[in-house]
């Protein structure tokens, strides 16, 4: 794999701190415009990834590369088509909003201005108050203006919408829309799956460090369980077992089926009893998700 | 929860194990005063130490200097009714006694170091406690705020303790009796509390932890102010009766002591820590009395690059840094002229010689000597420097900061750069007004050479902060700790190492050693050289070895 034509490319990345392998052996490509959403729960390893694309950390060995950059050995050429927004809001304290937002413009250089101050409408914040005196949204709002602004050609966020309220989160959701539109790649660290779900062409799926699942929605949801729900005019009647599937009952006259694959041997083996009515439903995120925490040995279905 | 409903229903039997209702407001009050004990059991055991190794070591110098009675007369006539020295060390009440002289010299400095501490310890546990919103998630439970505050004050009443322990021992084993031991490390001790309710008032009217304790040090200055003036201004002795440190010396120890002079830190102590609690008492957490602007119009200047927002940022300490020096040189250069060399025997040249003070009978030798005291001063705000240097990376604003197209170079050498220039700043105030106090009060001293002798507390600054950023480089959690204690070690150790007669290479390691006495002496540029050269060294490589670590929370 070459890293050049990619937002993101990590090689064999894996981070160790003490005896504790935080990221083991991460191989993950993020095209340029692409708006990948990296899930898994607390202490998966998604900040540590964060920090070893921005060379905040040093890798235990692979490397990372931000277009084509060596995030460890340039950090400061890889961050220049880069913004980021940590998890948690650190800035100084006695600084005011405006003052904060044209600090990190200067610092990072090519800022929208006309853009920031749209944004500051749209996130209505109050750009004359201290930093010390705003909620914990609040700030996590000046980060997410200040990093927007930029236009950057790659987003890094981790967890962004943390303490944002409903309202911003929508503010938040047009904006990654719009961000895209314009050809921006984003790098979406989160655990909000709908938010997810909503965004992200692709998503990748980490759980002590590894990579267990990778994807586009949809192919993710090929490879899940899919749930069937039958009701029938009558009895419910005796079906011989099949493979990958898995039913239970779900009232007098109905069964729920759990498929995993095609269900397409199903549909077969039900056409010769009296359905009543028949649903089929994907997936969702959060059932994919949950799959892969459920299972003890963690295997993934990819 | 559960529990203390429990406990409250009339005729509930207790079962057995249970709490019963001391028990509970003892229960958790004791856990928390554990934890701040627990909390500043570095800081407590790093003073604790220093004080024993202080109180140990000027008996055993003061013996091995002045082993008979004749010396001690020489020295007594010549060192301790100087000016100069009285400064720091306070008056004298019978030297000519090892106890009378421990207790000159360890009670003097030693105060104002506990004073340090009382500050710190109270700031610690009443402002930065509620400043990272710990203290809500206590009083969130079933702690209410007096009991929090109590236990914030059962824990430094035990670090104080450890610390009075520290002091007895250090007097015990060099030889002193333990009962007069006891009373002198509670006359040192007796300043402690004081500074405690000055720090917890302080923590009440501040918004944030750094102007708590810039409030406490501006108090804290103005007694240790007040004893100078009692102590060498004549005619104005009985400003002894008003600081701390006065009531210290005026206890006593080992020259007929007063313990009723006690009654005052008592006294004081608990109206500042009523006081205190009172105003803790009745205002919202996370805010102080002093009111708070939350709000303003942008200022946009210092904002260009991280080295200019340093700048901007350090502006208020860097000022109160070069007012307070500023200031304090002033005063020296004022009662220069006071020191008087008439009636001094050649015999005692030789004693001072050995205490590494040069001549200090003349006005330039008196000043030379103070000096030194500026080139500890420069030494630790360097120190301060690397320390906030570390506090943006513990807090995180780092990460912020290196996420940016900014490289570590950039970032480390410009706040290097700028502690240096701030050194350089503060040395030269300290050269100019000392010169200027020196003119008002009638002592000739040339303006170039009082440049010269701010210039020469640089080199010594330089070298402290490259070691400081080495240490901060490779054990970042460490290295406030390990610049301070190294400049303290250093200090005391050209202070004290020759009154013990060791080997001189080993009293040589020390930098302090090698400083010219400016302005009796010319600037030494070789020694400079090769303490700004090590300096430098220490800083390059710490620029490089920064580049390689991961950045470290807190």
């Amino acid at each position: 794999m070459t890293a050049a034509g990619y937002a993101i490319a990590t090689e064999r990345l894996s981070k160790r701190y003490g005896d504790t392998l935080a990221l083991d052996q991460l191989d993950l490509t993020v095209a340029e415009g692409e708006v990948y959403g990296y899930l898994g729960p607390n202490g998966a390893g998604k900040t540590t990834t964060i920090r070893l694309l921005l060379g905040l950390h040093r890798p235990s060995s692979g490397r990372a590369t931000l277009f084509g950059v060596d995030a460890w050995g340039d950090p400061v050429t890889a961050h220049r088509r880069v913004a980021y927004v940590a998890g948690e809001p650190f800035l100084w304290p006695s600084m005011t909003g405006a003052e904060t937002l044209a600090f990190l413009a200067r610092l990072h250089g090519g800022t929208d201005v006309a853009y920031r101050d749209q944004l500051v409408e749209r996130f209505q914040l109050d750009t004359r108050k201290k930093i010390r005196a705003l909620s914990k949204g609040n700030r996590q709002k000046v980060q997410l203006i200040a990093a927007l602004a930029t236009r950057a050609d790659l987003l890094l966020l981790d967890e962004p919408t943390s303490g944002l309220d409903p309202l911003m989160e929508v503010a938040f959701r047009e904006c990654i829309n719009e961000a895209k539109h314009r050809g921006q790649g984003v790098f979406l660290s989160s655990h909000i799956l709908s938010e997810v779900e909503a965004l992200c062409d692709r998503v990748g799926i980490l759980r002590d460090g590894k990579l267990v699942d990778q994807g586009t929605l949809q192919e993710l949801r090929h490879l899940g369980v899919q749930t069937v729900e039958v009701t029938f005019t009558g009895p419910v009647p005796q079906l011989a077992p099949l493979p990958g599937v898995r039913a239970q009952a779900a009232g007098p006259n109905a069964l729920r089926f759990e498929v995993s694959g095609s269900i397409g041997p199903l549909i077969s083996a039900l056409a010769e009893h009296p359905v009543a009515t028949l649903t089929s439903r994907e997936p969702s995120l959060e059932e994919i998700f949950l799959h892969h925490y459920d299972s003890s040995d963690g295997h993934a279905a990819g | 929860m559960p529990p203390a409903s429990a406990t409250n229903a009339p005729g509930a039997t207790t079962a057995p194990g249970a709490t019963d209702a001391a028990g509970l407001r003892g229960g958790p009050a004791l856990s928390l005063a554990r934890r701040a004990l627990r909390d500043a059991r570095i800081r407590t055991v790093a003073f604790a130490y220093m004080f024993a190794a202080y109180s140990y070591i000027e008996p055993v110098g003061y013996r091995h200097a002045y082993p008979t009675l004749h010396d001690r007369l020489g020295f007594a006539h010549s060192f301790a009714n100087n000016n100069a020295i009285r400064l720091f060390y306070g008056e004298p009440y019978n030297i000519l006694t090892v106890g009378g002289y421990s207790a000159w010299r360890v009670g003097g400095t030693l105060a104002i170091i506990a004073a340090v501490f009382g500050l710190l310890a109270a700031v610690r546990a009443l402002r930065t406690e509620e400043d990272t919103g710990r203290m809500e998630l206590v009083l969130a439970g079933i702690v209410d705020r007096r009991t929090a505050y109590l236990a914030a004050l059962a824990a430094i009443a035990a670090g104080i303790c450890i610390l009075w322990l520290g002091q007895f021992i250090g007097f015990v084993i060099g030889g002193l009796p333990a009962g007069g031991s006891a009373y002198l490390a509670l006359a040192t001790a007796s300043v402690i509390p004081v500074c405690v309710g000055v720090g917890a008032i302080a923590s009440q009217l501040a918004p944030t932890r750094r102007i708590a304790l810039e409030l406490g040090g501006a108090v804290i200055g103005l007694f240790f102010l007040l004893r100078v003036i009692a102590d060498t201004a004549s005619g104005l002795g009985w400003l002894r009766w008003a600081t701390p440190l006065g009531w210290a010396e005026q206890l006593r120890p080992f020259t007929g002591a007063r313990p009723l002079v006690l009654v005052l830190p008592v006294l004081a102590t608990a109206l500042a820590l009523v006081v205190a609690e009172r105003i803790a008492a009745g205002r919202d957490i996370g805010t102080g009395l002093l009111p708070a602007r939350d709000s303003a119009e942008p200022n946009l200047r210092l904002l260009s690059s991280p080295s200019a927002q340093a700048l901007r940022l350090e502006r208020g300490s860097l000022i109160v840094w070069l007012l307070s020096t500023g200031a304090f040189a002033y005063i020296l250069g004022l009662i220069a002229k006071s020191v008087n060399s008439a009636g001094i025997p050649k015999s005692a040249e030789r004693e001072l010689a050995k205490l590494g003070a040069g001549s200090v009978l003349t006005p330039t030798g008196y000043i030379a000597f103070v000096f030194i005291f500026f080139v500890l001063a420069v030494s630790l705000f360097a120190c301060a420097q690397i320390g906030a240097a570390r506090h943006e990376e513990a807090d995180e604003r780092l990460e912020t900061l290196l996420a940016l197209p900014i490289s570590r170079h950039n970032w480390l050498g410009g706040r290097l750069a700028l502690a240096a220039t701030a050194a350089v700043a503060i040395s030269l105030t300290a050269g100019i007004l000392t010169w200027a106090g020196a003119e008002s009060g009638g002592a000739r001293i040339s303006l170039p050479k009082m440049i010269e002798a701010g210039a020469n507390c640089v080199p010594v600054a330089l070298l402290f902060l490259g070691v400081a950023a080495l240490a901060y480089a490779t054990v970042p959690r460490a290295s406030a700790g390990i610049a301070y204690g190294l400049v303290t070690i250093a200090f005391l150790w050209d202070l004290v190492g020759s009154l013990l007669g060791v080997p001189k290479w080993l009293i040589d390691l020390t930098p302090f050693k090698h400083l010219a006495a400016v302005p009796v002496q010319s600037f030494s540029s070789g020694p400079a050289a090769v303490m700004v050269g090590i300096g430098l060294l220490a800083a390059v490589t710490a620029l490089e070895l920064f580049r390689r670590r991961d950045l470290l929370g807190a």
